[in-house]
């Protein structure tokens, strides 16, 4: 490696989620790649809470893994608490959360990184792109080295131009101990990629040995765990554990020794400190521009927008095995660190409790994602790739699965192969990805099942089979896992046809495991399928009505999704298109049909008009 | 490559054609036929019948013709039904209405040209002439659809649609946010929101536009002064006595609303007070109820005594006047004195009448007729499509609220009811507009203190 010229299919600058999900992506699908990051100390650094999953994001771990990517197992093998969340609400929104420990989610990941075939892992900050015309050709580092790529993939997360508020306190870095880069940002804004400035926090950190926790009320784990990872269809149990190593995996299984979470609530005394401190606090004191999450209110928020509510829920959830350290869920803020201290001693069980770290929020550069087609590549930068939080988002879950499209489109364009473009009917990643490139967004962009038309076609245990075909493509998955899955597939749909046509008296099996009394018992030739296969079977037989109807909505969907734009349409040269419409679609360049009549202000004789266009064209 | 589904519109033939054409496109009009006029045989194509028409659920709706065409020789390419029926607004949509309850969908502006376009039944030229025609109705129809939602229709669809937003969130905050405190979940509340929204969409559904718009039709509303004939010319118009005539002034003092169908056209008459200067109290009441109906009608019958001085009119009725909704009758005519007269407004017709005799009767139809197709019927094309199109979205929101409320009440899961209510909110934005997730996630947050 470092041996200059264009040495590189593909380049990834940075070792968060998303960079480690393109590296590891590209390198499977046999692109020569290198991944670069400021600091691989903390490759796959969890940056906030120690949990991977909940709901929609859970399944969306799912979708990672029937793609071939990293992060399903490496929850399963660093998981040290598993539950799963809905489970009595309903299938489709069951969804599997796992508190992790992070240490060992960062080390295997790192493990994982460094011995996969076609891949170069190297410590370097990137100050600066390297563009050749509209193209970007490598990149610079603090090092003085340059690395030339055919592709470059930028998953920087919240590094660029990164400053930390503590109340008046300001320190500049992507998260507390890493440093910010400065100097990228420039890079694109000289391309003519825009920058904007999102913001978001983290609670503060405690020492367990000075919680007193017979005041906090215990949450266990699930005694069975439900995992992220598809085992059914792969070869063997192919997984390692740091904490395991050298040992014989025998006896061990992801989820064996959980720990407990504990719950605690704010008190009267915790509001009254909040609101007389409120003038202090970075973001009520006109410290932060950037805008924060909605659904991630910090407690000055919570206390002044919910005045008349009496507490707040906090979770004391462990940060791994083998530290004492936990993170307080709930209490993000930006008060100064002495109020967070009186603030922490007024909460039942915390009186006496050790701060580790503080609170803080954090300000950062996204490139606001209209900029990308849905294949993550930039519309003004030829080559060039965004994934994760550079792209508004926020969470390890949605900067994953952007991370693993990144990286197999960049490893696609190298090859002149046509991008993999995940529609919104294909599970959450497709919802997310085409939300972002749509619609932009305003805030730190959270996946929530609400934002999914076809929500009941994306319950979890379902992943692999969505998204076969896309695996088979692009060769993601072991040849002989593909083979499993496809066998999976014929087995849930004959048992389906089994259960639509035989009979108990009157009616089939299906009409009476869709009438609703219970844990009927189930004829053997059900009861005897793999767990997935009757898990999956049973689900698609009771839901057949609501299925088959989000299909018909999909295969609605598909006419106008399969229409291309090609790239250098112009809308205003079609008579009968209003003018304002056409400014805005030659603005935001939707490479579909489908994704053109998602714009706000399109109607449907604006589509009717650009179909007999586009129609003509081929 | 495209899926198709089966389509439908209203095809009025403008002006003086006394018919209207419904027309549907797509693989489900021949069983769609069939299953209409009972038939259990095939259909030949190109041929046509005669039968009648009944709807779903089982009314008659008119005697049509109807004619089917197998793809691909027809205009689409495609599979084709066209019905004819008698030239009234009512039986069209009563008819489009129907096939859209039996499973068709209200065609897209253009999508009957567009797909004739792509299985290659027109050329590019003819298309792109074709693609100008449906910008601009569709320009119309969404003037005439916000038109209708800036009155009191469109203000409750609003307060529904910020109800039914409300009770999506909370919904959606418990299957999103399992893991926040947020209050215990509780069935009996969502029931009871469910059905205040199921109260609340049947009196949409019994005021909404729609049924005003079937009720209605075009308001015609008669004017004049005391005595000018304005009851007899009602009279006359309607083909039997219903107005008080008497030839003490003042009689009509109230007004009266009465339905007849000229043409392709339904027609509301309104007969009113006399206008001048008012004696009595009921009279200057009179008086101001006509000022009150001469700003919601959309045509003029000024009544004139054309024995006696053209009489001067209150100005806020003036204003109304023009000459694309206005006729002068000149009554009574068979006296033979006629003294001279000033038009209301320049240009307009103007008739001499009788409504003693009849005389002028035809000549009056034929130009209320004329009036009415130019200055109205366009508009009242996409009038019938906006209409139809509300009245089948509050009718899908109610089925889908119904399909809520039973889940709820068998304990079903509630991911199938957020299905239903999405549903619902899906039908009320396809007359206000999409609904954004955006929108409901605003709700959720401003409602729920959600997060970590
Ligand atoms: C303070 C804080 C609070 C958060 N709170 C939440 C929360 O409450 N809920 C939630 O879901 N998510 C939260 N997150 C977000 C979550 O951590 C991120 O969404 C997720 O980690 C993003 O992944 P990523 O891969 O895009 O970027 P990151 O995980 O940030 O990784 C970026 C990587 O790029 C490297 N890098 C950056 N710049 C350069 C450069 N110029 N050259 C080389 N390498 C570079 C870094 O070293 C790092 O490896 C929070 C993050 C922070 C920092
Ligand atoms: N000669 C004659 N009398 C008429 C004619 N039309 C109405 N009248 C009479 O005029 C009087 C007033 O008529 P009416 O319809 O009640 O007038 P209104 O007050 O305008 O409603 C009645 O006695 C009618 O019979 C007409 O065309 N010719």
């Amino acid at each position: 490696m470092n041996d200059g010229g264009n040495a590189y299919d593909v380049i990834i600058c940075g070792a968060g989620h998303a960079g480690c999900e393109a590296a590891l992506a590209s390198a499977r699908m046999g692109a020569r790649t290198l991944i670069l990051s400021g600091n691989i100390d903390t490759i796959a650094a969890m940056s906030c809470n120690p949990a991977i999953g909940g709901v929609a994001k859970g399944q969306i771990v799912r979708e990672i893994d029937a793609l071939g990517g990293e992060m399903a197992l490496n929850t399963d093998v660093s998981g040290i608490q598993f539950r799963l969340l809905n489970a009595s609400k309903g299938p489709a929104i069951k969804s599997p959360r796992a508190q992790c420990d992070k240490k060992v989610y960062a080390l295997r990941m790192k493990h994982v990184l460094e011995h996969q075939d076609n891949l170069d892992l190297f410590q370097a900050t990137v100050t600066g792109l390297i563009y050749k015309g509209d193209a970007v050709v490598g990149c610079r580092t603090n090092l003085d080295v340059e690395f030339f790529g055919k592709t470059v993939v930028i998953t920087t997360g919240t590094f660029l131009r990164g400053l930390m508020h503590i109340g008046k306190n300001k320190n500049e870095g992507g998260r507390m101990g890493d440093y910010s880069a400065k100097t990228l940002s420039s890079s694109f804004l000289e391309a003519g990629i825009e920058l904007e400035r999102l913001k978001t926090g983290t609670p503060p950190r405690l020492l367990g040995r000075s919680i007193d926790f017979s005041k906090l009320e215990e949450q266990k784990g699930d005694a069975d765990p439900t995992l992220f990872a598809f085992y059914d269809t792969r070869d063997s149990f192919d997984m390692f554990h740091v904490e395991h190593h050298g040992e014989s995996f025998a006896g061990w299984r992801p989820g064996s020794d959980p720990v407990s979470c504990w719950i605690t609530y704010t008190t009267e005394e915790t509001a009254e400190i909040v609101t007389r401190n409120l003038p202090l606090s970075a973001m009520y004191g006109g410290e932060i521009e950037g805008t924060g999450p909605r659904y991630c209110p910090s407690i000055e928020d919570k206390f002044v927008r919910f005045e008349g509510r009496p507490r707040h829920m906090l979770f004391i959830e462990p940060e791994g095995r083998n530290t004492n350290e936990y993170y307080i869920n709930g209490l993000s803020t930006s008060l100064p660190f002495d109020v967070q201290k009186e603030m922490i001693a007024s909460i039942p069980g915390l009186e006496k409790a050790h701060l580790l770290r503080p609170a803080y929020a954090v300000e950062y550069d996204f490139a606001p994602p209209t900029q990308i087609y849905p294949h993550l590549e930039s519309k003004k930068v030829e080559n060039l790739f965004f994934a994760g939080q550079i792209n508004g988002t926020s969470g390890y879950e949605e900067a994953a699965c952007q991370g693993l499209v990144a990286g197999v489109n960049a490893a696609l364009k190298t090859r002149g192969d046509a991008p993999f473009v995940l529609k919104r009917y294909d599970g959450y990643t497709g919802v997310l990805i085409d939300d972002l490139v749509t619609k932009g967004t305003q805030e730190p962009y959270r996946m929530f099942t609400s934002r999914a038309e076809y929500r009941l076609l994306f319950n979890h245990g379902s992943a692999e089979l969505r998204l076969l075909d896309y695996a088979k493509r692009y060769g993601l998955l072991a040849e002989s896992r593909i083979a499993r899955i496809e066998q999976k597939k014929t087995q849930i749909e004959s048992s389906v046809a089994w259960m639509e046509t035989h009979r108990v008296g009157e009616q089939t099996w299906a009409t009476l495991a869709r009438r609703n009394d219970g844990d009927r018992t189930l004829p053997q030739e059900i009861e005897s399928l793999p767990k997935p296969v009757k898990d999956e079977t049973l689900y698609r037989v009771r839901y057949d009505g609501y299925l088959k109807r989000e299909l018909r909505q999909v295969e609605k969907l598909n006419s106008v999704e399969s229409i291309k734009v090609p790239g250098d349409f112009d809308f205003l040269s079609v008579s009968g298109l209003k003018k304002e419409c056409a400014l805005k679609l030659n603005q935001l360049r939707p490479a579909s049909l489908g994704q053109a009549s998602r714009v706000s202000g399109v109607n449907p004789a604006d589509i009717s008009i650009l179909m007999v266009v586009l129609g003509k064209r081929k | 490559m495209e899926q198709v589904d089966t389509i439908a519109a209203v095809a009025t033939p403008k002006g003086e054609s006394a018919l209207s054409a419904v027309r549907a496109s797509g693989p489900d009009c021949e069983s769609l036929a069939q299953a209409i006029f009972g038939r259990k045989h095939a259909l030949s194509p190109r041929h046509a019948y005669y039968g009648s028409y009944a709807s779903q659920d089982g009314e008659i709706v008119d005697d049509v013709v109807y004619c089917f065409f197998a793809g691909p020789r027809s205009f689409t390419g495609e599979d084709s039904l066209e019905i004819t029926c008698h030239g009234n607004p009512l039986i069209a949509s009563k008819i489009l209405t129907d096939l859209i309850a039996r499973g068709c969908r209200q065609s897209d502006p253009g999508e009957f040209s567009r797909r004739a376009f792509l299985n290659g039944r027109m050329d590019l030229t003819q298309a792109e002439a074709v693609m100008e025609l449906i910008q601009a109705r569709s320009d119309r129809a969404l003037k005439a659809a916000s038109n209708q939602l800036r009155g009191a229709f469109g203000r409750q669809l609003g307060v529904f649609k910020d109800k039914l937003l409300s009770n999506i969130a909370t919904i959606e905050a418990y299957i999103d946010f399992p893991e926040e405190d947020l209050p215990d979940e509780q069935l009996e509340a969502y029931v009871k929101g469910i059905q205040e929204l199921m109260t609340f969409c049947s009196r949409l559904i019994d005021s909404s536009q729609y049924a005003a718009f079937l009720r209605d039709g075009v308001k015609t509303l008669i004017l004049g002064e005391p005595n000018a004939g304005k009851s007899s010319l009602l009279n006359l118009l309607l083909g039997f006595e219903r107005a008080i005539v008497s030839s003490e002034p003042g009689t009509t003092r109230d007004f009266l609303r009465e339905r007849i169908i000229l043409g392709p056209h339904s027609i509301q008459l309104m007969d009113t007070a006399g206008l001048r200067k008012a004696q009595s109290d009921i009279e200057q009441e009179g008086i101001r109820r006509t000022i009150e109906l001469a700003d919601e009608a959309d045509i003029f019958l000024l009544v004139e005594d054309s024995s006696l001085p053209s009489p001067t009119l209150p100005e806020p009725i003036l204003k109304r006047l023009s000459r694309e909704n206005c006729i002068l009758i000149r009554n009574k005519v068979d006296l033979g004195n006629e003294s001279p007269s000033t038009l209301p407004v320049d240009g307009c017709s103007s008739i001499a009448f009788s409504a003693l005799t009849g005389a002028g009767l035809d000549s009056l139809k034929s130009t209320l007729l004329q009036l009415i197709d130019s200055s109205f019927s366009n508009d009242e094309d996409d009038l019938i499509l906006v209409n139809a199109r509300h009245g089948v979205a509050l009718q899908d929101l109610q089925a889908c609220l119904n399909s809520a409320l039973q889940k709820l009440e068998a304990g079903d899961a509630m991911e199938l009811v957020a299905s239903d209510m999405r549903g619902a909110l899906d039908a009320i934005g396809s007359i206000l507009g999409k609904i954004d997730n955006e929108a409901m996630l605003d709700v959720l947050f401003s409602s729920f203190c959600i997060g970590k």
